[in-house]
């Protein structure tokens, strides 16, 4: 099943975003009891407070608060190695760590995720901030505050697992790794993921998951570093994909939804002069956003891109 | 009468509903069905139930004699096997809509989502805007009347169900032909879309199956594509 939601403000207010998702998951919670998250783009744009980075890691799986304490002391230690760490910040087996400098991503990865093999980079961008786990919408919020969090636009994800392992790497939303402030969300079953990730495996991509979903992350990675825009690659991926889909993608830039050719997964859209709204279900849009607007299912085989307030202020 | 549905469970809206009904009222309204599942469902009596707002899957499903009004949108299955009654949908109508239909009517002023009509088994869907794909896949009998444009892959693997199309056929499915309407045809579409207040967008398309594939032949091309 899953649950996938995205909101996209027009006008502002980027307090609203954090309340918003977590109005959407909420309703959405029923589709997916296993992991809830969101991925939000704070607006920071990579002109302004150059070198401002964000990273969340997850610390491990299932460690005691004496061994995630000390975790974070390493990850910590590893990090502040490389460039300035501003701020740490701690909660259960996630850290969140804002850094000041210009970060190789591929090498503060590697490095960070060198502390422990259960050690993963969850997001490591300028705007784009992933937390997710284990559990309910509610009990998210209350790890991370995402009531709390602001920004341009977001995405969010209710999780039922049907294929693999339910912890906080399988969860979604996924960040693309290696590929800064990129993430996506997705509901459905890509059927041809074994077949990709072979191909991908074959050219040294490391997968966290066994989670089909991931490879949406790594394969807009593959497409834009081979010189696709965002909007290109994202067709390439309604005619790649087999099996059933609705995913969203966003960039700081542009926010975006992709459904398969057959219409297998449900997917509604509400858009006033204020806002963008997506979601699995009418169901979420009304609880977070009441009535006053009306909603349509996108046909299957819609890409549909809208520019986010990030990139109004070019 | 009036049901406030904001803090009612789905099954107690249904609850009131159906007592709503065994006392007798005739004219029933539920206000802020917020797009809930499941609402509506299994009613056998010739009442009339209108939702005040869009509701979500499944609405007016297994329904006969009974009348439904939707102010916005339906989700998915709307009027799935209903064998009777009527359902009007101001909104568009997600997948699936009249799912396996068996009789009375199913109107959508908006557009449907994809396989509207699939396997539908008798009575009338009529949809005001475009069908999305796969519109009529395996649809045995009755008949789907398409003000708009027809959606990829239109009357897929049909039996006996005819489809009439008032805008473009931009894609056919497996074994659907084209033909022309008859004159009883267009009488009965004319008086049909002038009671429901809905018009062609140009000349009316009858969509049939071409009978290829209801038995299996060794040589046939449409087999080979099918297939």
């Amino acid at each position: 099943m899953c649950g996938i939601a995205g909101f996209a403000s027009k006008t502002g207010a980027p307090a609203r975003i954090g309340r918003t998702l977590l109005a959407m998951l909420s309703a959405l919670e029923c589709r997916g009891p296993d992991s809830a998250g969101v991925a939000i783009w704070s607006g920071r744009r990579a002109g302004d407070e150059r070198g401002r980075w964000v990273a969340r890691i997850k610390l491990g799986d299932g460690l005691s608060e004496a061994e995630a304490s000390r975790r974070a002391q390493q990850v910590l230690g590893v990090a502040e190695s490389l460039l300035p760490v501003r701020d740490v910040e701690r909660t259960g087996d996630s850290v969140r760590l804002a850094l000041d400098g210009e970060v190789d991503l591929d090498s503060f990865e590697r490095a960070v995720e060198g502390v422990a093999p259960d050690v993963e980079v969850v997001s490591l961008g300028q705007s784009l901030e992933v937390a997710k786990q284990v559990g309910s919408p509610q009990k998210l919020d209350d790890s991370f505050d995402v009531r709390g969090m602001k920004g341009t636009h977001g995405l969010g994800h209710t999780r039922l697992s049907t294929e693999s392992r339910i912890d906080l790497s399988h969860s979604q939303p996924f960040w693309a790794h290696g590929l800064a402030d990129v993430a996506s969300v997705h509901n459905g079953h890509i059927t041809n993921y074994h077949r990709l990730r072979r191909i991908y495996e074959g050219q040294g991509v490391r997968f966290y998951t066994g989670n089909d979903s991931e490879v949406i992350g790594i394969y807009l990675r593959d497409r834009l570093g081979q010189g696709d825009s965002f909007e290109e690659a994202l067709h390439r991926a309604q005619h790649d994909f087999d099996g059933s889909y609705c995913f969203l993608a966003a960039t700081p830039d542009e926010f975006a939804l992709v459904k398969d050719g057959f219409g297998f997964k449900p997917l509604i859209v509400a858009e006033t002069s204020d806002w963008v709204a997506i979601a699995t279900e009418e169901v979420a849009l009304r609880a977070a956003l009441g009535e006053g607007f009306e909603t349509r299912e996108p046909p299957a085989r819609t890409v549909q891109i809208w520019p986010t307030m990030q990139a109004a202020h070019v | 009468m009036e049901i406030e549905a904001r803090e009612l469970s789905v099954r107690e809206v249904n609850q009131a509903i159906q007592a709503a009904i065994a006392h007798g009222e005739s004219e029933i309204t539920v206000r802020e069905p917020a797009a809930r599942h499941n609402l509506g469902v299994a009613l056998i009596e010739p009442v009339h139930v209108r939702f005040d707002g869009s509701v979500g899957y499944y609405c007016g499903g297994l329904i006969d004699r009974a009348r439904i009004t939707i102010r916005g949108s339906a989700g998915w299955g709307v009027g799935e096997s209903k064998l009777g009654g009527d359902i009007l949908v101001h909104g568009g109508a997600g997948n699936g809509a009249g799912a396996a239909m068996r009789g009375g009517t199913l109107v959508i002023k908006g557009s449907a989502s994809a396989r509207a009509g699939v396997s539908m088994k008798g009575g009338t869907l009529i949809i005001g805007g475009d069908c999305g794909y796969m519109t009529g896949f395996m649809a045995q009998k009755g008949t789907i009347i398409v003000c708009g444009d027809g959606g990829e892959a239109l009357a897929d693997s049909m039996y006996e169900t005819e489809i009439f199309v008032g805008g473009d056929i931009p894609d056919l499915g497996n074994d659907a032909v084209v033909s022309e309407p008859s004159e009883s045809d267009l009488l009965m579409l004319s008086s049909t879309c002038s009671a429901h207040e809905m018009e062609p967008r140009g000349e009316w398309k009858k969509v049939v199956s071409g009978r290829e594939l209801w038995n299996f032949k060794k040589g046939s091309l449409a087999w080979r594509e099918a297939l």
